[in-house]
């Protein structure tokens, strides 16, 4: 076996994996990292963006369009849930694990419900590329830029632009930044709104590649949850890649050599050598001496 | 005096405040508990006179909602039409042996016909051609749907008591306990995964209740309790792995769900591969939980085998299928499970499950006219639903099977009808021919070897009209002779490993 197709199989998966990783917390980064708001309903406004693609897609629309739709439905939904549940749970970390712990069941089975065991699934775009024995498929490549562009986006969002400053002055420091003129309310509302719009984009973006059933949030809630606590609070774009990064690196030659099973448990222990060692997250970690 | 009376009172009891004590506490509870017990006397008595007629419960148990969903709610409505059916007064044809039918020379197609997508109705894409073959041909009796003579069973209504398990075990823990104990089930239909048929067996067991699994698995239960209406693994392992290796070459890569059916499945394959002259180069066995396939897939081509063998489970494994096809994977697959149980063929776009094979005892597709009766009676019943799968026509012709035990026995009395059972009984189901053999409570069945193409059609490339449940028969089973309650595994059976490698 030659090592270069070799190498360059084992990036791609460990891109393919990362991407995963990344577009499943891409949502809990902001509510979790900046809130501190434990939403276990993640999974399930992941596929509630996986409805609306699926739904859209089976009225004709193509399927790149329907991923703003995705967006837009998750912030709304993410606006009901602010305003009827979480805005009286911030300073409850464990009321709000419960009541959205609740809120994913009730949305998981409501989908059942009205929908079926299942929806039809969205062909998966693009062919694949074929390159020294292994084939590449061309939409995963394009996770792959979806998540760093989504990324990159936060990143412009949050450091560059007003709005972001206003968010992170009020995440830092809610009472403070009230007496500076902002709207605390408004605020969280708005940043709780837009991490589930970022779900349920990454939701449908990620909907081709799954069943779309009602319980199929719980897929990724695991990934998403060991991502964002791997990666920590302290710079939630920093350490989300970071630890996107390093257990996509550590899992996937595991997984190659191996087989999955002793992939996922290569990621879970490396996740807990991670926390262990940096226990406020990846992203504490100065790499260049103090600042 | 009275002084001393009082002290006298203290002394030997405690006297409460409104002037109680412990002996009248301990009289008006007897005659509070008397008086209680005379309605449920009164009540049993009435009850037992009335038994006769009061419902025969069938207990069914299946996933309704969680990741085993898309099995679970077909065979529930199987279960409601086989219900509905003796209710009305019909049954399925059969008795001892099975029907049989006229055997005679004609000329046929030369290719099986091609099935497609149909709506309530099968639809043939094309016949297979003109008749430019010579053949023997058999025909089996079109009419299965008979009247049964009886109003229900033994003129008592069938109550079918349906409970959903979740797709969580100690959930069907719970549920199995609930309809033995509280509900009293004459007979208790259940179990989709051999977790949760393994997770409920014990307490089956303990109770003594009659338990049908109608779920095909990987074989080997040997239980006095269970009768097992499934396909296993002489019947979808051996033909599909013998036929794959002729037409495609003999490097096997198994890729199975990681629990009891995938590990003894695989073990299956990994015997029957040097009985035929293949032979498996690797074997993955992936978590329930796990859906992203990337890893998996660059495993499979590094390998590079003839044809791979999958025995994924759920909706998050069933992912594979367009995510290998979205790779550009192209290797012709073979299952026991995919196609006929998840429909996957219908859920994923074409090609996804191009050249998959699968032998199965059942699926919609089959062109019989006695199939295509059942088909437009259950799409008559319920319209909406996506597909009739392979464990959903077992549980149909299960609660028949049932029906007709129960009214050989003459009584629904539990350890009656299991001897029914044991008495050499065939039944006429819309796959065929099924026959409950005796000694090790399992079914033979009519296999066919089902191929998908491109367009996800369905061909019938190959047909055995009865293969036997015979591994449990070289293991020295037999449950009329000596009642045993254990799941027998290949490493118990020397054979696994005497050839080959």
């Amino acid at each position: 076996m030659e090592i270069a197709p070799l190498i360059i199989s084992l990036v791609y998966q460990a891109l393919t994996a990362g991407a995963f990783l990344v577009l499943c917390s891409i949502g809990l980064m902001i509510v979790l990292g900046m809130m501190n708001i434990i939403n276990l309903a993640h999974g399930e406004i992941m596929m509630i963006g996986a409805y609306v693609a699926s739904l859209l897609v089976t009225e004709g629309l193509p399927f790149f369009l329907t991923l703003p739709f995705c967006f837009l439905v998750g912030v709304l939904v993410g606006l009901v849930i602010e305003f009827l549940f979480i805005r009286y749970l911030y300073s409850r970390i464990l009321s709000a694990l419960v009541l959205t712990w609740g809120l994913g069941l009730i949305i998981a089975q409501g989908a059942l419900l009205i929908y079926g065991p299942f929806l039809p699934s969205i062909k998966i775009p693009f062919g694949s590329i074929e390159y020294g024995g292994f084939t590449y498929s061309i939409y995963q490549l394009f996770l792959i830029f979806v998540a760093a562009l989504l990324v990159a986006l936060i990143y412009f969002i949050l450091q560059k632009t007003e709005l972001g400053l206003k968010a992170r002055a009020t995440m830092q420091n809610p009472e403070i930044a009230s007496t500076i003129g902002i709207n605390k309310k408004k605020m969280f509302s708005i940043t709780f709104a837009f991490g589930a719009g970022l779900a349920a984009l990454a939701g449908g973006v990620l909907a081709p590649t799954t069943t779309i059933a009602p319980f199929m949030g719980t897929q990724f809630v695991a990934p998403a949850f060991i991502t964002v606590v791997v990666g920590g609070a302290t710079n939630i774009i920093t350490g989300t890649l970071y630890s996107a990064g390093s257990l996509a690196a550590i899992r996937t030659p595991i997984g190659m050599y191996l087989g999955s099973f002793a992939g996922t448990v290569g990621l879970f222990f490396a996740a807990l050598i991670l926390i262990r060692l940096y226990p406020n997250g990846l992203a504490s970690i100065r790499l260049f001496g103090r600042r | 005096m009275d002084q001393n009376k009082e002290e006298m009172t203290a002394k030997n009891e405690i006297v409460e405040s409104d002037g109680s004590t412990r002996r009248t506490f301990i009289k008006g509870s007897l005659a509070v508990g008397a008086a209680l017990a005379v309605p449920a006397i009164i009540t049993s008595k009435s009850a037992k006179a009335a038994s006769h007629s009061a419902a025969v419960k069938i207990g069914h148990l299946e996933d309704l909602s969680g990741n085993l969903a898309v099995y679970g709610v077909q065979k529930d409505h199987a279960a409601q039409l086989a219900v509905s059916e003796i209710n009305a007064g019909l049954t399925l044809k059969g008795g001892p042996v099975g029907s049989g039918g006229l055997g005679a020379f004609g000329n046929v197609a030369a290719q099986p016909p091609l099935m497609g997508v149909g709506k309530g109705d099968l639809n043939y894409v094309n016949d297979g051609g003109g008749r430019s073959k010579e053949a023997v041909t058999f025909t089996e009796d079109d009419e299965i749907l008979v009247n049964s003579g009886d109003d229900g069973i033994l003129g008592r209504p069938v109550e079918l008591i349906n409970l959903d398990g979740q797709s969580n075990n100690n959930v069907w823990q719970q549920l199995t306990r609930k309809l033995i104990q509280g509900d009293k089930v004459d007979c208790l239909v259940a179990g989709f995964t051999s977790a949760e048929r393994e997770a409920i067996r014990p307490i089956v067991d303990q109770f003594k209740q009659l338990y049908i699994y109608t779920n095909q698995y990987e074989g080997g239960v040997a239980d006095a309790n269970t009768f097992c209406t499934g396909a296993i693994c002489e019947q979808q392992v051996i033909p599909v792995v013998d036929y794959m290796v002729k037409t495609f070459g003999p490097r096997i890569y198994t890729i199975a769900a990681d629990y009891n059916f995938g590990q003894l499945t695989a073990a299956w394959t990994k015997a029957t591969a040097p009985l035929v002259g293949g032979e498996i180069i690797e074997e993955e066995f992936v978590p329930l939980s796990v859906s992203d396939f990337s890893t998996s897939i660059a495993r499979i081509q590094a390998a590079k085998p003839d044809w791979v063998f999958t025995l994924l489970v759920g909706s998050n494994q069933s992912n594979y299928y367009p995510q290998a096809s979205a790779a550009g994977l192209e290797y012709p697959m073979a299952s026991t499970v995919n196609m006929a149980q998840g429909y996957e063929h219908r859920r994923f776009s074409a090609p996804s499950l191009n050249r998959m094979h699968n032998c199965v005892n059942y699926i919609e597709e089959i062109p019989t006219k006695r199939n295509r009766d059942f088909v437009q009676r259950w799409y008559k019943m319920f319209p909406n639903d996506p597909y009739i799968g392979q464990m959903a026509q077992n549980t149909y012709f299960s609660i028949h099977m049932y029906a007709k035990a129960a009214r050989l026995a003459g009584t629904t009395e539990q350890e009656a009808v299991k001897k029914a059972l044991e008495s050499g009984m065939s039944i006429e189901a819309p796959e065929g021919t099924v026959f409950m053999e005796p000694a090790t409570h399992h079914a033979g069945h009519y296999i066919r070897l089902a191929v998908a193409d491109a367009e996800h059609n369905v061909q019938f490339l190959r047909e055995w009209p009865m293969i036997t449940p015979w591994w449990l028969h070289r293991m020295g089973v037999n449950l009329v002779g000596k009642k045993e309650y254990k799941q027998y595994i290949p490493d118990e059976d020397p054979y696994f490993t005497m050839f080959g490698k």
